[in-house]
């Protein structure tokens, strides 16, 4: 029974050979904003999802990184900068506000106001 | 003005199914092909065998790196192509991605040594500052660049597909 | 044998459904002979191909694997309930089933319409001809049917056992009925701008239908959501993949759709917005099946990537919807109504609100599309997630809110005053100023949206409150379930907002008979053992969680391990009360034998469930009273 669950937990342990992923964080507010950043960057293994939501090596390897760029008083976009240095824009659920994503961003609010203008202007007339 | 807008729907409409069958129909590249440039990493770590601390390496003009590790079953699958890339002279450095040293060179000794060099990165740092999700990976150097970046096994096909292009189109590893 | 004769059955319905979309076509759709015609060759096709289902439902109960499908979705262990379910569980069969769901909607209507129901001919011929471009696409590129012979294998594949779940199981079904529920109103509303009679008051019997297809909508997307929160692990419930946003999108439509259809049917005002939405509704849900199944997206949601069923899909579903708007189009002036929009009247909230609802489809469109665009243009990969999303869905959701309940004084067809110091508006502002105020002060929100969205959702609560009071002491006539469902809606708004901003977690790191404490609660590690699963081995935690109050209780989160795939899945353990979810789910061991496990305070989760079955369950009643008024 016991050497079963050795074998068993040999199996489902990850590829952690020095064992140090304690989560260990400067204070309450820092452990939110690590919780909170987890939910925005893609697991970059995974077909979709964040890497709140992903246990695969890597994800677990990027949240470790992170936590240490959090400890070393670094924003959250110079961690998201970090992040997209070395696994693309891509792995950033916010894809920013620059010069190819301006229209993704300022469409809703300009399609709601022309909306709004035809609504009001074709009653007048 | 009404006429406008009902064109307006419509022309929008059929753009929409349009971009849709273009975009069906594009001939797609390999998903696990990359070839966004990005500077090589500087590190400091040491060497399979030795333990002697390598940092960045200009031996090469251009060269390969090829993530990989001893649990990494398709990794023993790739293993054939690349000896035969290193016989035909491709310069190839390994990274030995979050492996134990002795099970990496017990493996090594048994299967054979395509690289030029192994780094042993064994906490992956090497590994996360380069954008590596896993093992097998490949990536393609020149000039401290990383110009290509492979995640997968490795084989013929994408060797032909992948990375001869590239590898044309820059120039390297003269002859191939 | 019995396969073939599913097959055949499915061949046969399709040349009579085929049969019914001629008829309704080049014979006279007033005599009433035909109609009974038309009306008769339906049941009959769609009894037909209900067989085809039934006998398909048998083989796969009966562990038939000479039918390829059934081999690679089922197997002899897996109980009755999952064999059914692995039916759906994939694109051939799901793809069956959307279909007899199609079919199914247009029989309930064919039998309860009148035959001298006026648009009853042509939405029949309709929805047949809809249903046979689905089993053309089944039949020639996606069939359910092809059979593994002669040599059929002994047991089938084992199903994904993330899919053997009972509220995963029913998700799809529910979904479909909701989409493909819409098949009538676009039907109807095609029938109407094809029959050109603007007298003809279609929209009573299209609310009907429509409120009904909503409501299963509404459960389907809830059910998902319930789903992955229990199971994916993250604590999360909603997280704007891709494909939830297709699902999304065809409902923002259907609910500006029935809002839209209660002011046409009771006056042919907004007939513009209520028959562009009608073909809207249905086409979103038609792009929806077309994204998920075409391999565009990748999501794990998403069925097996094929190019070939994109191009179908593609073709048939462009031709359908650019059909539909190009008779919209020619027929525009049929829809203009000689009636003015009065200002601050119902109708003018109504045509509000259709513009904020698509402003909210046109977003959420452009955010799925974006990332394909862009890759398209610069061959580079982007994606776009929850920070645009909440960016664009909180303020126009509580901009909605906010006219809502501006509008709920307002009159059909005339204007109102919104007279802001008349007692019931007056007292809901306070009521809620107050809430907002002592939530601030004494339980420390303090986030803007938080506090915006517990006003505004108290606003419309409130004021509903009022609503139903003066039903009951001053007989002001009002439909209790509209109401109620608008309370839900208020209340669905608070509780996303508290959820979001009260519900933390931490990763504990603690070895067995260690305790640990999180949030006034002690949390320790009682036991660990193997657990023998009927197709899988688990390593259960065992956890006794005592809160400052005494309370305790147990929590046994599990790692399984899946003999068929073996395939690793976490199963979280939750402890619910009305307040919170306590939630746990077990993380990696470290060298020194500790363990990372994941505790979180989920709160007001349920009070999201509950609304959303508020808002279903509402819907449905609703349904009843508009069938009552009807007859």
């Amino acid at each position: 029974m016991l050497i079963r669950l050795l074998l068993f937990l040999l199996l489902v342990a990850s590829t952690n050979i020095l064992g140090e992923s304690l989560y260990q964080f400067q204070n309450t507010a820092d452990e939110e904003r690590f919780y909170s950043l987890i939910k925005e960057i893609r697991c970059p293994k995974c077909t979709s999802g964040s890497l709140a939501s992903s246990n695969a090596p890597v994800s677990e390897d990027i949240k470790k990184k992170i936590i240490e760029l959090i400890n070393e008083d670094k924003t959250d976009d110079e961690i998201r900068l970090f992040l997209s240095d070395r696994f693309g824009i891509e792995v950033l659920y916010d894809p920013g506000l620059n010069r190819s994503t301006y229209i993704l961003w300022i469409a809703p609010g300009l399609f709601l106001f022309i909306a709004l203008l035809i609504f009001f202007f074709r009653r007048k007339a | 003005m009404t006429v406008f807008l009902r064109l307006l729907i419509l022309s929008i409409s059929l753009s929409f199914f349009y971009f849709f069958y273009l975009y069906i129909n594009e001939d797609k590249y390999y998903p696990g092909a990359s070839f966004q440039t990005s500077n090589m990493p500087l590190f400091e770590l040491e060497d399979l065998y030795s333990n002697k601390v390598i940092t960045n390496f200009d031996i090469e003009e251009a060269y390969l790196i090829n993530v990989w590790a001893s649990w990494c079953i398709t990794c023993r699958v790739e293993h054939g192509f690349l000896m035969k890339l290193s016989s035909q002279g491709i310069p190839i450095m390994g990274l030995n991605y979050k492996d134990d040293r002795n099970d990496a060179i017990n493996w090594i000794n048994k299967f054979g040594d395509p690289y030029k060099q192994i780094i042993h990165d064994i906490k992956g740092e090497l590994a996360l500052d380069m954008g590596v999700t896993g093992a097998p990976e490949t990536f393609l150097v020149k000039d401290s660049q990383i110009i290509a970046h492979y995640r997968g096994e490795v084989n013929d096909m994408i060797w032909g597909d992948v990375f001869t292009p590239i590898i044309n189109k820059e120039n390297i590893f003269n002859a191939n | 044998m019995f396969i073939e004769v599913a097959q055949f059955l499915t061949i046969l319905a399709t040349g009579l459904f085929f049969l019914c979309f001629v008829f309704s076509v080049i014979f006279n759709v007033n005599d009433l002979n035909i109609i009974n015609l038309i009306s008769r060759i339906y049941s009959h096709s769609f009894l037909l191909f209900l067989f085809s289902f039934l006998i398909y439902v048998w083989l796969a109960i009966t562990d038939n694997f000479s039918v390829l499908y059934i081999a690679q979705h089922s197997n002899t262990n897996l109980p009755v309930f999952y064999k059914i379910s692995s039916i759906w569980s994939a694109h051939e069969g799901s793809m069956y089933l959307w279909i007899i769901f199609l079919s199914l909607w247009g029989a309930i209507y064919n039998i309860s319409s009148k035959n001298d129901e006026p648009l009853k001919a042509r939405t029949i011929g309709i929805i047949s001809i809809t249903t046979v471009g689905f089993l053309l696409f089944l039949l020639l590129t996606s069939n359910p049917f092809e059979t593994i012979l002669p040599l059929p294998p002994e047991n089938g594949a084992d199903i994904n056992p993330v899919l053997q779940d009972p509220l995963l199981a029913i998700h799809p079904p529910t979904l479909y009925l909701g989409y493909v529920g819409f098949v009538i109103a676009f039907g109807q509303a095609l029938a109407f701008l094809i029959e050109g009679d603007s007298n003809i008051n279609w929209e009573k019997q299209v609310r009907f239908w429509s409120i009904i297809s909503w409501s299963f909508l509404t459960l389907g997307i809830t059910l998902g959501s319930w789903w992955a929160y229990y199971e994916l692990g993250w604590g999360g419930y909603w997280f704007w993949d891709p494909v939830e946003n297709v699902a999304l999108i065809p409902w923002l439509a259907a609910t500006a759709l029935i809002h839209s259809l209660s002011a046409s049917s009771k006056s042919s005002i907004l007939r513009i917005w209520t028959i562009l939405l009608s073909i809207l509704v249905f086409s979103l849900s038609l792009f929806g099946a077309f994204i998920v199944r075409s391999g565009i997206i990748d999501s794990v949601h998403s069925f097996a990537n094929d190019p070939e069923r994109g191009l179908y899909l593609l073709a048939f579903i462009g031709l359908l919807v650019m059909m539909s708007l190009i008779l919209f189009s020619y027929r525009f002036a049929l829809l203009v109504s000689n009636k003015r929009i009065i200002s601050l009247s119902k109708e003018s909230f109504i045509s509000i609100n259709n513009i904020l609802f698509g402003t909210l489809i046109f977003s959420t469109m452009l955010g799925v599309m974006y990332p394909l665009i862009y890759e398209y243009i610069y061959d580079q990969k982007i994606s776009v997630g929850a920070p645009f999303y909440n960016a664009i869905f909180v303020p126009i959701t509580l901009l909605a809110c906010l006219f809502l309940f501006s509008s709920i004084e307002s009159k059909w067809q005339s204007k109102s005053v919104i007279a802001f110091f008349n007692n019931p508006t007056l007292a809901s502002f306070i009521f809620s100023l107050l809430i907002t105020f002592i939530s601030f002060k004494l339980y420390s929100v303090s986030k803007l949206w938080t506090l915006a969205s517990l006003f505004i959702g108290s606003l419309i609560i409130f004021r509903y409150i009022l609503v139903i009071y003066s039903y009951i002491f001053h007989k002001k006539f009002v439909n209790v379930y509209s109401v109620l469902a608008h309370i839900g809606l208020g209340l669905l708004i608070i509780s996303i907002a508290l959820n979001n901003d009260f519900s933390s977690e931490r990763a504990l790191n603690i070895k067995i008979n260690e305790t640990e404490i999180y949030k006034d609660h002690e949390i320790t590690f009682d036991n660990l053992q193997l657990i023998d699963g009927p197709n899988y081995e688990s390593v259960r935690a065992d956890f006794i969680i005592e809160s400052q109050n005494g309370n305790k209780f147990s929590l046994n989160p599990e790692k399984r391990k899946y003999f068929a795939r073996g395939q690793i899945t976490t199963e979280t353990a939750i402890h619910a009360s009305i307040l919170k979810d306590i939630y746990i789910t077990i993380g990696d061991q470290l060298d020194d034998g500790s363990w990372i496990v994941n505790v979180q305070f989920n709160y007001f989760i349920r009070w999201i469930w509950f609304s959303a079955a508020l808002m279903i369950i509402s819907g449905l009643f609703l349904a009843r009273t508009i069938k009552r008024a009807r007859q």
